[in-house]
């Protein structure tokens, strides 16, 4: 009697997540398949998931002049192609991967010696600094977007690169995560490592962070997310010059582009951006979730 | 020891960005919500708390006001029970559980732009896939007599379906009525996950033998083993997924700004949009840097409650 | 109060065999002790009288009662966890209440405002708090009783679980290693409180435990585990003793039983190294047997003799009382300890060469298979034969 009660909810635990998991693929779901079909399929709701990838014409292959057999391909190959040909999407994904990329690194430059240093040097005002650094954790660097603006604008930093990263140079979440790791790590073998003759700075990256190495990949993960996704901020300090948009951004203006219904190229760029981490954490999945929670313990 | 130098180069660099970029901005924002401040301008006047008057009198302002907090209670709420519900169906599931655990995290470690104009399309009163499925349903005769509640004698015209079926479904983005609830369905979808998770990892936490010795005790039902060590025990993460989810939903942006830019009629005008669109798009600096001063009042009051809360669980571990 | 009786109980995770046959039979006030390395099944037992676990096959009976399908609540049996298991969020009075809550209140009762209104609730609540008041004051915690778990010392809440399974008075008993998580002053301090506590309730205990002086010191009787196997069950004294198997002779007693390579001829006699045994296997074997003795059960000799042991002093253990002399035989090829008192130690060092005697009538001898082999004396063998 009690196996039977025992199957019977797992049953009805499978059927309520079934349902929740539906509505969380669904656009998911939608997106892939809007990619890959025809505007007349996308309207009509028709043709399944690939839709039946009957051969269409390009109107401004047309315009262009170019003959209709020229112009004639499969809509997916034509949502795909087009994603990358009328924007630069190309550019939007090299842009993301150079932000996400240099803010990660200074991230990691400027908070790993601080962390060390709170976490294993005795030095004057060291609790005042670690104060600090729990202060600003309150201080979410959306919230000051505006005057960070006003101070990038002032020294006529909009519309650069630098712009893109400079707010998120500093890591308070970084420097006291590390710190927190760092904690854990011995003291016996900093100071075997004294006795060895290694400066402080050699200790920082030579035995700090090799020892750091799952801290730092769960921060990498965190940060990485965080930058990749976010679309805030470059629509703050990016306006109008498109080679330095990044993915979101660059979406953006792409949908803003659009004539009302060529939505299967704007879904294959959404799919183009979505994808990478998308793969990364179905590849990764518990690194994933742990360095996203990471967050979380503190 | 031998003091050494090496702290001081350590710390400093980390030190003066967090004034420089924390910090300031934090009184620069201070000093410029009592300004008529606007970018390019060589100067400006001290105009004292005339931007604070404005947001406390004028409507639009009040409107933000509502729509923040109304936005805030439903998402919270909601995308906490939902991911702790999953949470615990989840950990008790024999099998299957990894799967579900990574679809719901999908939303998380997506793009939010990107599926903010899925969901746009999804919703699209036309051609959009919910409503097309809502119509679909009013010509097969059981469900529309389900969901009108015909079979239970109700009149189907009262019905919302019903209505739905005379008038057309909402316009759902587009309606007053329904987009500050769209758009938050849209924040509980991508949120729910990362409290599922967080909740997961503190369901591993909670040690077995509570559990053993709860059943012991005569605790017979998952319900009463439930009350008396689950919910107890997952305390500091209950504190800290609602606090961490107030904060990122009073700090949306992305969805109002692609999908309803605030509209209709102010019903979505969310703090943070509303900042961007007063301070740099309009330029009116004095009424944003107001707005930035009582978004951090509200982001310091939740995490100071959030401290409160964490301090009197002291005597846990 | 309760006689516990388990029969044949197995229990498998997929191919392994965790228990391969438990049978116990415990009769009603027993202090019984189930004591064996980690992973020998003894907590697994524990927990399937207890119900939190299911076994493959075999009957639990309480009182002649089958069990087997009962709810652990149901079967009136309290528990003492190894890490006490206390609600860290209750404090000691809501933490001792709950079990008397859960049997005593219904649904409607136990809810926290709506349950004041429920007719006779008053009653039962004063009840409650009564039993919760008698047991803090028998376990001294009386004083505690507003605190939470956090802000407990070890030894604190160790009495706080064990009144948590008292209120109920329950049938039996079910403890799994409760003193490992203690320092160990408080460990011996707490065997006697625990044995004097069994004597008070009169009821019956499991002890679960990997401690083989726990088991010695508080126990009527001790089962001796290994490998998911009862090896040996008896008082502790005939465990000590009289062990039936080399793994539990080896087990049981510290410092470890010596263990030396032996020989037995056809006739019954044992050699071992280069001395003869007084005394003849009952039972002759042609070939190899180990001998077991205990290290009190040798004895420093002061010259070399006949039968004894010529060795090297290589470490001497001083525990005040006794010294544990550690000699090397045959040029280190084998090991013993030795029990010696500290005048007899006094002037040895190491490095010096020493000699070592047998008291009569001690050594064990052991089959290749671990098997006890029972040795007899010369004169009442002469006599069979």
């Amino acid at each position: 009697m009690m196996k039977h009660s025992r199957w019977f909810g797992e049953f009805g635990k499978h059927a309520v997540l079934l349902i929740g998991a539906i509505v969380v693929i669904l656009p998911f779901y939608l997106m892939l398949s809007f990619s890959f079909k025809s505007p007349a399929e996308i309207q009509s709701i028709s043709g399944g998931f690939f839709g039946s990838q009957e051969l269409m014409t390009d109107r401004r292959c047309i315009k262009e002049g170019r003959s209709v057999e020229e112009c004639s391909m499969r809509p997916v190959v034509y949502n795909y192609t087009a994603a990358f040909s009328e924007a630069p999407l190309l550019r939007y994904l090299l842009n993301g991967v150079i932000v996400t990329v240099s803010i990660f690194l200074i991230q990691v430059v400027i908070a790993l010696p601080c962390a060390y240093a709170l976490a294993k040097l005795r030095f004057w005002g060291r609790d005042v600094v670690f104060g600090l650094v729990i202060f600003c954790l309150l201080i979410p660097v959306h919230a000051i977007a505006l005057p960070l603006y006003l101070m990038l604008a002032k020294v006529g930093l909009t519309n650069t690169y630098a712009a893109l990263v400079i707010p998120w140079t500093i890591s308070v979440f970084g420097i006291f995560l590390m710190r927190q790791f760092f904690k854990t790590v011995p003291d016996d073998l900093i100071d075997a490592a004294r006795m060895d003759g290694m400066s402080e700075f050699g200790i920082v990256w030579k035995v700090m962070l090799p020892t750091a190495i799952p801290a730092l990949l769960a921060f990498a993960i965190f940060s990485v997310v965080a930058h990749w996704n976010d679309y805030f901020w470059p629509r703050v300090v990016i306006t109008g010059d498109r080679d330095l948009m990044t993915p979101p951004l660059g979406l953006r203006m792409f949908r803003s582009d659009l004539d009302g219904n060529e939505y299967g190229p704007m879904m294959a760029a959404a799919t183009v951006i979505v994808a990478p981490l998308v793969v990364a954490f179905l590849l990764a999945q518990r690194r994933f979730i742990e360095g996203i929670t990471l967050t979380g313990m503190k | 020891m031998v003091q050494s130098r090496a702290p001081i180069w350590f710390v400093t660099p980390a030190i003066i960005l967090m004034f420089l970029l924390l910090i300031a901005p934090v009184f620069v924002a201070a000093t410029l919500s009592f300004t008529d401040y606007s970018l390019g301008d060589p100067g400006f006047n001290w105009v004292g708390a005339e931007n604070y008057e404005a947001l406390a009198n004028r409507s639009s302002y009040k409107k933000m006001f509502i729509a923040s907090l109304t936005y805030v209670l439903i998402v919270v709420p909601i995308s906490v029970l939902l991911g702790l519900g999953s949470a615990l169906l989840i950990s008790s599931l024999r099998f299957g559980g990894e799967l579900y655990k990574a679809v719901f995290f999908l939303p998380v470690m997506a793009t939010l732009l990107a599926m903010a104009f899925v969901w746009e399309f999804t919703l699209d009163p036309i051609v959009g896939v919910v409503n097309e499925t809502l119509r679909s349903g009013c010509d097969v005769g059981w469900v529309y007599s389900l969901l009108t509640g015909l079979w239970l004698g109700l009149d189907p015209a009262t019905s919302w379906y019903g209505h739905g079926c005379a008038e057309d479904f909402p316009l759902w983005l587009g309606d007053k009525k329904y987009a500050l609830g769209t758009i938050a369905f849209i924040g509980i979808w991508q949120a729910f996950g990362f409290n599922m998770v967080l909740y997961l990892a503190g369901l591993t936490a909670v040690p077995r033998e509570l559990y053993q010795a709860s059943e012991m005790d005569g605790a017979d039902s998952a319900w009463e083993r439930f009350w008396l060590v689950t919910w107890p025990m997952l305390g500091p993460t209950h504190v800290f997924v609602v606090t961490i989810t107030s904060i990122r939903s009073f700090q949306v942006f992305d969805t109002v700004e692609a999908l309803t830019r605030g509209g209709p009629s102010k019903s979505t005008y969310l703090m943070i949009y509303a900042m961007f669109e007063k301070g740099i798009q309009q330029n009116l600096i004095g009424v944003g840097s107001a707005i930035t001063i009582i978004f951090l009042g509200f982001v310091l009051a939740l995490t100071l409650t959030q401290v409160y809360f964490v301090n009197r669980r002291v005597h846990y571990s | 109060m309760a006689r516990i009786t388990v029969r044949g109980i197995t229990k498998k995770f997929g191919e392994l065999d965790i228990l391969k046959g438990i049978d116990l039979d415990i009769p009603d006030g027993e202090f019984l002790t189930l004591v064996g390395p980690s992973g020998c099944g003894k907590s697994t037992t524990l927990r399937i009288i207890a119900g939190l676990e299911s076994q493959t096959s075999g009957d639990v009976l309480i009182d002649d009662r089958l069990v087997n399908a009962l709810r652990p609540s149901r079967r009136d049996l309290a528990m003492v966890f190894q890490s006490y298991a206390l609600y860290p969020h209750l404090n000691v009075w809501q933490n001792l209440a709950t079990p008397l809550k859960l049997r005593d209140l219904n649904f409607w009762e136990r809810l926290p405002l709506l349950g004041a209104l429920v007719p006779g609730r008053a009653q039962k609540t004063k009840a409650i708090g009564e039993i919760v008041r008698e047991t803090a004051e028998t376990l001294k915690i009386e004083p505690l009783l507003d605190r939470k778990p956090g802000q407990l010392s070890g030894g604190q809440r160790q009495r706080v679980a064990l009144g948590r399974a008292m209120v109920r008075q329950p049938a039996a008993f079910l403890m799994d290693e409760p003193l490992s998580n203690l320092d160990a002053g408080l460990r011996v301090h707490m065997r006697a409180e625990l044995a004097e506590l069994h004597r008070t309730l009169a009821a019956t205990f499991i002890y679960v435990t990997h401690d083989q002086a726990e088991a010695l010191t508080m126990s009527d009787r001790m089962a001796v585990m290994m490998d998911g196997e009862i090896l040996q069950i008896g008082p502790p004294d005939d465990v000590y003793e009289d062990p039936q198997d080399i793994r539990v002779a080896e087990f049981i007693g510290s410092p470890k039983i010596n263990i030396l390579p032996g020989s037995g001829d056809s006739a019954g006699g044992v050699e071992c190294l280069d001395a003869r045994l007084a005394r003849r296997l009952r039972t002759p074997v042609d070939g190899n047997v180990s001998i077991g003795i205990r290290p009190e059960h040798l004895e420093l000799r002061s010259k070399k003799a006949n039968g004894n042991f010529e060795g090297l002093l290589v470490h001497a253990e001083n525990l005040g009382s006794d010294v544990f002399l550690h000699v090397t035989l045959m040029g280190g090829e084998h090991r013993i300890v030795v029990r010696a008192s500290p005048q007899e130690a006094h002037d040895l060092s190491v490095g010096d060469t020493v000699w070592v005697g047998r008291e009569r009538g001690r050594a064990m001898a052991f089959g290749t298979n671990g098997q006890r082999l029972p040795l007899v004396s010369k004169q009442r063998s002469r006599k069979v034969a």
